[in-house]
């Protein structure tokens, strides 16, 4: 098993490269990373969420708005305790053929409820929460939805949370 | 392209690069694709029209006269989906 690191890398650099030279400026470099904070238990113990940017929502709740030029910065809760027949997806910005298929490859709900069952993870928060990741304003994106998001997981009680873009 | 490059473009009029950049939005990022698909929203709204059915005309007006420009706004990128979609050729990788 590898060593944690507090090393804090840019993931995959030439992507950002190739899609800024589409779009220009639409890819930020962060320089004032925040550290991810150590897990001070075992994860057995503790109370995960599940944030996901792959535009996976309760069915019959509001879609999100993917047509919007700059993006909607509103997010939606998911009961953990919901199965795949229960979501749907609102998103074209992303290959959903597999999703489709099962929705647990992207946003993995019976996964995570199988492994709180199992006592790997300690218990589930009551939400997860999704958004969709087509955003042209980063800046309002981290001062409105990111914050709105960081609150409703602190909220839930949650004590570790795994992120997941689409 | 950033927000602030679109508002720039605004600011010193420059049509080009906006028409570009909703090109590449409504084309997933491919300009040539966009281009078609503003065409093809098109020709399903004319094709709609040509019997010249019934349509409700007070609603239209109500809605003009009656919402703001930004809702407008919105609902035009809307009816951009709704007719592309209705078309049948779906380009898109997901769905609305």
């Amino acid at each position: 098993m590898t060593a944690p690191s507090d090393e804090i890398k840019q993931l995959r650099p030439e992507l950002w490269e190739t899609i800024n030279e589409r779009y220009p400026g639409s890819m930020i470099t962060k320089t004032d990373f925040v550290p991810l904070a150590r897990l001070s238990k075992l994860l057995s113990q503790t109370r995960l969420t599940f944030v996901s940017s792959a535009g996976i929502q309760p069915r019959g709740s509001m879609p999100f708005d993917v047509v919007h030029p700059v993006g909607d910065f509103s997010f939606r809760r998911v009961p953990s305790a919901l199965s795949v027949s229960d979501l749907e997806i609102h998103q074209i910005k992303y290959p959903t053929t597999g999703a489709l298929r099962d929705l647990n490859v992207i946003f993995p709900i019976e996964r995570l409820q199988e492994l709180a069952a199992e006592g790997l993870i300690g218990e589930l928060t009551p939400n997860f929460f999704s958004f969709i990741g087509y955003q042209m304003d980063p800046e309002h994106f981290e001062q409105t939805l990111a914050e709105d998001i960081a609150d409703a997981v602190v909220s839930d009680g949650a004590e570790a949370a795994l992120l997941c873009p689409a | 392209m950033s927000l602030q490059y679109l508002k720039e473009a605004v600011a010193n009029n420059e049509n080009e690069k906006l028409i570009r950049y909703v090109r590449l939005h409504l084309g997933d990022g491919n300009e040539a694709a966009g281009r078609k698909e503003i065409d093809k929203a098109w020709v399903e709204a004319l094709k709609l029209l040509l019997d010249v059915p019934p349509t409700d005309r007070e609603f239209i007006l109500g809605t003009l006269n009656n919402q703001t420009p930004a809702t407008l706004a919105h609902l035009y990128f809307h009816l951009h989906f709704y007719f592309v979609q209705r078309s049948g050729v779906w380009i898109h990788d997901g769905t609305l």
